[in-house]
């Protein structure tokens, strides 16, 4: 990945006040933002509200597609979340310098995808007050969950995704959370304190932190590429026709990674503009992570034809029906959104100069993300609609019920999101500041 | 004892200031910094951290209960599958792998959290809010007598400013 070429132009000094600054008392138009998003996330609380009082069929959930858009919706967050870590551990463990201005707001992204992903699987439980069923804990039947099933294998990867992303990104903040307690003035100084934990910059302090960040680093970069593995196991290790195959989970890994690139580009482009970032978040940004996109669809694309290869080249009736079904059958619009927007429409970033233009990239990006909703979309429902049994094919519909909370979920995300904007540096100052002394000094690394 | 402090510009002349310094026979110091430096971490000289210690810890610990949870749990509602063993192993390596990450993670914040983080700890005296934003500061603590001479090395090492904190 080529490195970021020209040093940052702003002093250490402007660095650090930059990125403070966007934690300055907000604009009207963002406190507007913000109490919208939480309006629709208001509205998905009563949605689910009914379908917890009213019951399950309120959704369109029913025999033979039992799992629709709750669980497309869990894997698309989940996987959104995967670019986080790869930004933050894996190309931290490669040197690449680029990331240190990006991958505060990655981080950040992660730990809000993962907590809408988190809300998925209990929203689709129905009987919200029996999570902890998924818990192995002691109870009076003397029954444990089973280890042997995928969907347990969910509870713990996706929970120990949650816990590391969040102590990575705070263990990130510290320093920065100093910068900003020794620049703030009004109540949020207290916080800041408590956040800080003492941390004053000694160089006692820097060699533990550089040490748990490395640790971190290695301990998350094989994790993020279990957890969308796990992900695709739910699917993968059931004998549904178009699940059951092996190349499962690095499909889902190299989607996850494409959607994720792309929901950082599609968040980080207007946080760039509206505080006027430009100097630090830099056009070679975008350029490299457009090469990630370039990369991961390819890795998609392929996986999308060698799905329908085997699927031909098995001789096997139901997997050819599967597959003929997903293409031209009831469901060939979602299939072919998914094509042209995870395929075709990120062509153009083969060229640099698309690359380097933001605003196309941005465009090209959100296309993206509905092209990944939309895989999971095609692959769950259609794998589901059209299983062995001719008798037993339908068609799955969502209620008004599940999409209300698929639009408060991107809500939930976005709200998050914005609350940490005002709260917490988006940008890593001291990483950001680090890469500006090793300009200066001549890369004494 | 006296407290001396330099304030310095740039990791590469705290580095340097921290190497007279030390060359001097003064290696009772405290550097402040806003931004991770190997150059001042070498000056200084500490050695590896014992947080790796933490995460080795908690990564045996994670990986050892994964493993023996899953298998106790499996024999404690045995639950014949075909005449296979009652625990699965390569199920429950998914099981020890998660538990491995997250108990090694967690014993690596809270390794760097025992190692040098206070909450809500007071401020050095000697500390300034410009050590987080693009000011260093190399503190010495030496005998009354010797200010002079540790005021003279910081400022050939090019501080912007020499002040005696304490003494």
């Amino acid at each position: 990945m080529a490195a970021v070429t020209e040093p940052i132009s702003a002093s250490a000094e402007e660095i650090n006040d930059e990125i403070l600054r966007v934690l300055n008392p907000p604009s009207r138009l963002y406190v507007v933002g913000v109490l919208a998003l939480m309006g629709l996330v208001g509205a998905g609380m009563a949605a689910l509200a009914y379908q917890t009082y009213a019951g399950f069929g309120v959704t369109g959930l029913n025999h033979p597609v039992m799992w629709g858009v709750y669980i497309t919706c869990f894997v698309f967050w989940v996987g959104i979340a995967h670019a986080g870590t790869l930004i933050s551990a894996i190309l931290f463990l490669f040197r690449a310098k680029w990331r240190n201005a990006i991958n505060r707001g990655a981080e950040a992204m992660t730990v809000m995808a993962v907590i809408t992903a988190a809300l998925f699987p209990l929203i689709h439980i129905g009987r919200l007050w029996k999570f902890y069923f998924m818990l192995p804990y002691p109870n009076q039947r003397g029954l444990w969950v089973n280890f042997k099933s995928p969907l347990i294998w969910d509870v713990f990867a996706v929970n120990t995704y949650m816990t590391i992303s969040i102590l990575f990104l705070f263990v990130g903040l510290i320093p920065d959370i100093a910068a900003a307690r020794d620049r703030c003035t009004d109540w949020r100084r207290h916080l800041y304190n408590i956040l800080a934990l003492g941390w004053h910059g000694t160089t006692e302090q820097w060699r533990h932190h550089a040490r748990a960040v490395l640790h971190l680093s290695g301990l998350a970069t094989p994790l993020v590429l279990s957890v969308h593995s796990v992900v695709s196991w739910d699917f993968a290790m059931a004998l549904v026709p178009g699940w059951h195959t092996t190349i499962f989970a690095p499909y889902f890994v190299a989607g996850a990674i494409f959607s994720g690139m792309a929901m950082v580009i599609t968040i980080m482009v207007p946080v760039r503009k509206a505080f006027g970032l430009e100097k630090l978040i830099r056009a070679e940004h975008f350029d490299n992570m457009g090469k990630f996109i370039v990369l991961t669809s390819s890795i998609v694309a392929y996986a999308y034809a060698v799905e329908f290869f085997m699927a031909w080249y098995s001789a096997n009736p139901f997997e050819q029906g599967s597959f003929w079904h997903r293409a031209f059958g009831d469901y060939w619009w979602a299939t072919w959104i998914m094509i042209t927007c995870n395929v075709v429409i990120p062509l153009p970033l083969w060229i640099k100069k698309v690359r380097l233009n933001v605003v196309a990239m941005w465009v090209i990006s959100i296309f993206i993300n509905i092209g990944m909703w939309f895989e999971r979309f095609v692959i769950i429902t259609t794998g589901l609609s059209h299983e062995y049994n001719p008798a037993a094919w339908g068609y799955y519909t969502p209620s008004w019920v599940e999409l209300t909370i698929l639009a408060a979920s991107f809500a939930w995300f976005g709200m998050w999101f914005l609350i940490f904007l005002r709260m917490l540096p988006i940008v890593s100052i001291s990483e950001v500041k680090e890469l500006h002394y090793e300009g200066q000094e001549g890369g004494a690394h | 004892m006296a407290e001396v402090l330099g304030v310095l510009a740039t990791p590469g002349k705290a580095a340097a200031a921290v190497g007279s310094l030390k060359q001097a026979g003064f290696s009772d110091l405290e550097v402040y910094s806003p931004v991770p430096s190997h150059e001042i971490e070498e000056a200084v000289g500490k050695g590896p951290s014992r947080v790796r210690l933490w995460t080795l810890i908690g990564g045996l610990t994670g990986v050892t209960s994964g493993y023996l949870m899953t298998i106790w749990m499996a024999y404690d509602w045995p639950l014949v599958i075909g005449g296979k063993p009652f625990a699965s192993i390569p199920a429950y390596t998914i099981i020890a792998f998660e538990l491995t990450i997250l108990f090694g993670g967690v014993l690596t914040v809270l390794g760097m959290i025992t190692h040098g983080l206070i909450v809500g700890a007071k401020r050095p005296t000697a500390y300034r809010p410009s050590f987080t934003r693009d000011e260093f500061g190399c503190l010495v603590r030496c005998h009354s007598d010797q200010i002079s001479r540790v005021q003279e090395l910081l400022r050939d090492a090019g501080s912007m400013e020499v002040r005696v904190v304490e003494g």
